[in-house]
């Protein structure tokens, strides 16, 4: 059963998405990823699975703030809040 | 010799004019490569026992690479090596650009500048020879400033690095300015100071063969097609800037001096807002198809390029909201020649001792960015409390004592980038360990710690591997040399980089004898900081990020026996308890 959760995008996530923040359902990350490609394609390039079927080098998925995943496979609960950054965070 | 190297330096001495050809060994040139690996080795060579950084017998070392002058996007880079006068360890900071391309066509793979000269000068290299010209009427000149004089006196044919004010009068942490892009950190552009030069020119016509030039230019041909591609998109679409709101959003955004990991004012101060509010336009160095160079025009007209860490260390560490404060506290230090992190973490610094009364200037105080302005001019000129703030932060702290080096924002006497230590463990290590100091170029473990590998919280010994692979990974693209922007574009960097240099230089390198390679380079910059006095005891942080957790995030916390327990694991993990002979057989 896929729950509704938040999901905030952050750096060029945000800037291709224009948006800082919606609300996905989805039961996975893989599935989450999906969604935001569908709902924003801008977005297809960069959330696209990497090696191993990974999430892609471009994109990091973090949950709560705490937890990086990068599994698709990760199961995602209504409570969770998941974060979609840019993978290379420095400068 | 290879193809790609010209396999000599030139060596100058700039108190008496003269200049010789030095040859360089290819087996030098297979281990340290170029850039910062040939010049850590050539750092120690012409060193001898001069213990002043700023003495005239101190070398200051231009280094170019293999593949400067190739086509492969991102390598028209260039090196500058020499003793830090801020650490008094091994400094080597990169810049870009034609500079790059020019010095080498002068024939050498390196510049070693050795001695003083007898009034402010300006070193002209035209080919291969050698003349002083004056400089005085220079003197004060901003560094764009001295840039346009000197291409007008001299000709378009030449590029030139120069020195600011800052750099005349030895702000320990002045830049070497070229096109408006800074070899930034550890202060290269005192030690050029020191010289009594204002500028170096160069200029020349002497290319090297490529091996395999067909190869090479296909190659280079895909390479720039990718660099168009996702993994580069941050750079081009936003610039480093974007790094600060992500920051805030995970606490680690240094803000007040490293006081906490947020700053109410982020969204203020971000790149999106700067680019929803202020024409922007976009440019690259030489030879570069990313482009990352985010220009943003300010209330007067003019434009400024605007880096993360220059946003950071000039906005919520000061914990300044006001981009447009910011942005002309960016223009200030460019023009100055000033490194923005030190002089941002220096006044920091100087704002909480003034904010705790052990500094008796009321005017500097958190949140004023009219107060930053004011301090950095003060410190570009060692003007007033400036030349407190000249010397950076360890050594002010020293000066004003209670203790207050245990906040004072460095390691080994480099300020600290953005990235809060107790926030991003991995990197906390980085900086403990790095040989030029606390430094994100060097270190990439921020990116470990941006991952599933580790808690970003909670350092164990199971990252240690990880910031040592990433302190490898930086070696390398530092001695090939190619723009870290690219790092993202490569499926196997060793793979690639062993394929590409190769391609110039006609050996037959593999991805394991790069990573050797890059360990090597890493154990030579240790080991000159070894003989000039490096005991393990330097590789730590200030008390203030080994006493409780960050008042923003209480999972944060990153206590001394921690700390002690990874960087003990680095060090055995690379070997540091016995001298390394990497320096000295690497000529045999």
């Amino acid at each position: 059963m896929a729950a509704a959760m938040q999901v905030e995008l952050l750096g060029i996530p945000r800037q291709r998405a224009g948006v800082a923040q919606i609300e996905i359902e989805a039961a996975t990350l893989g599935q989450l990823l999906d969604a935001l490609a569908a709902r924003y394609p801008s977005l297809a390039d960069l959330v696209s699975a990497g090696p191993a079927g990974r999430l892609g080098p471009f994109v990091a998925a973090n949950l709560n703030g705490d937890r990086f995943v990068s599994d698709p496979r990760t199961r995602l609960a209504e409570t969770d809040r998941v974060l979609i950054l840019s993978a290379d965070a420095g400068g | 010799m290879p193809s790609g190297y010209h396999g000599c330096y030139l060596r100058i001495d700039v108190s008496d004019g003269s200049a010789d050809r030095v040859p360089l060994p290819a087996g030098v040139l297979r281990r340290f490569l170029g850039g910062a690996g040939l010049g850590a080795w050539l750092l120690a060579r012409e060193s001898g026992a001069c213990p002043d950084p700023l003495a005239a017998g101190a070398p200051l070392i231009f280094v170019f690479s293999p593949l400067v002058g190739s086509p492969l996007t991102t390598s028209a880079k260039f090196a500058v090596v020499s003793r830090s006068p801020l650490t008094g360890r091994i400094n080597d900071s990169l810049a870009s650009s034609g500079f790059a391309l020019a010095g080498k066509r002068c024939g050498c793979d390196a510049i070693v500048v050795v001695g003083r000269a007898a009034t402010l000068s300006v070193l002209v290299i035209d080919d291969g020879r050698v003349r002083l010209d004056a400089g005085g009427d220079l003197r004060g000149a901003t560094c764009g400033a001295a840039e346009k004089t000197l291409r007008t006196r001299l000709g378009p044919d030449y590029k030139i690095a120069t020195i600011g004010p800052a750099g005349e009068r030895l702000v320990r942490y002045a830049t070497i300015s070229h096109d408006g892009r800074h070899a930034g950190r550890g202060g290269s552009g005192t030690v050029l100071g020191s010289k009594n030069l204002k500028a170096m020119a160069v200029r020349g016509t002497r290319y090297v063969a490529w091996a395999h030039p067909r190869e090479l230019t296909e190659r280079s041909r895909q390479l720039s097609k990718r660099s168009f591609g996702p993994a580069t998109a941050k750079y081009r679409e936003l610039g480093t800037a974007a790094n600060l709101l992500t920051f805030n959003r995970f606490g680690a955004l240094p803000t007040r001096n490293f006081q906490t990991g947020t700053f109410d004012a982020a969204a203020q101060v971000s790149a999106e807002q700067i680019r929803a509010t202020h024409t922007r336009t976009r440019a690259s160095c030489a030879a570069c198809t990313i482009g990352c160079e985010h220009i943003y025009s300010m209330e007067d007209g003019a434009g400024t390029r605007l880096e993360y860490e220059s946003l950071f260390a000039l906005g919520p560490l000061c914990g300044v909201g006001d981009p447009d404060a910011v942005l002309r506290a960016s223009k200030l230090c460019d023009e100055l020649g000033i490194d923005t992190i030190s002089v941002g973490g220096t006044i920091a610094f100087a704002m909480e001792c003034v904010e705790r009364g052990w500094l008796d200037e009321p005017w500097l105080t958190f949140g004023r960015g009219e107060s930053v302005l004011r301090a950095i001019e003060l410190a570009g000129r060692r003007e007033g409390v400036g030349r407190l703030l000249a010397e950076g932060s360890r050594r002010a702290a020293e000066a004003i004592g209670h203790e207050s080096i245990r906040f004072a924002p460095q390691v080994k006497g480099l300020e600290i980038p953005g990235y809060e230590p107790r926030a991003l463990q991995t990197m906390a290590l980085g900086f403990a360990v790095g040989t030029r100091g606390a430094d994100h170029n060097r270190s990439g473990a921020y990116e470990v710690d941006f991952s599933d590998a580790v808690d970003r919280r909670r350092v164990t010994v199971d990252a240690v591997r990880h910031a040592i692979d990433t302190e490898d990974r930086a070696a390398l693209m530092d001695s090939l040399i190619l723009c870290k922007f690219l790092r993202g574009v490569f499926e196997d960097f060793y793979g690639e980089a062993a394929e590409m240099l190769n391609l110039v230089t006609g050996w037959d390198t593999s991805a394991a004898e790069l990573r050797r390679a890059a360990k090597g380079i890493v154990h030579a910059k240790r080991e000159f900081n070894r003989r000039v006095g490096w005991t393990p005891a330097e590789d730590t942080l200030p008390e203030r990020f080994l006493q409780g957790a960050l008042p923003n995030d209480p999972a944060a916390a990153l206590s001394r026996e921690r700390l002690r327990t990874v960087v003990d694991e680095y060090h055995r993990q690379r070997g540091c308890e016995e001298p390394s002979p990497a320096i000295d057989n690497a000529s045999a």
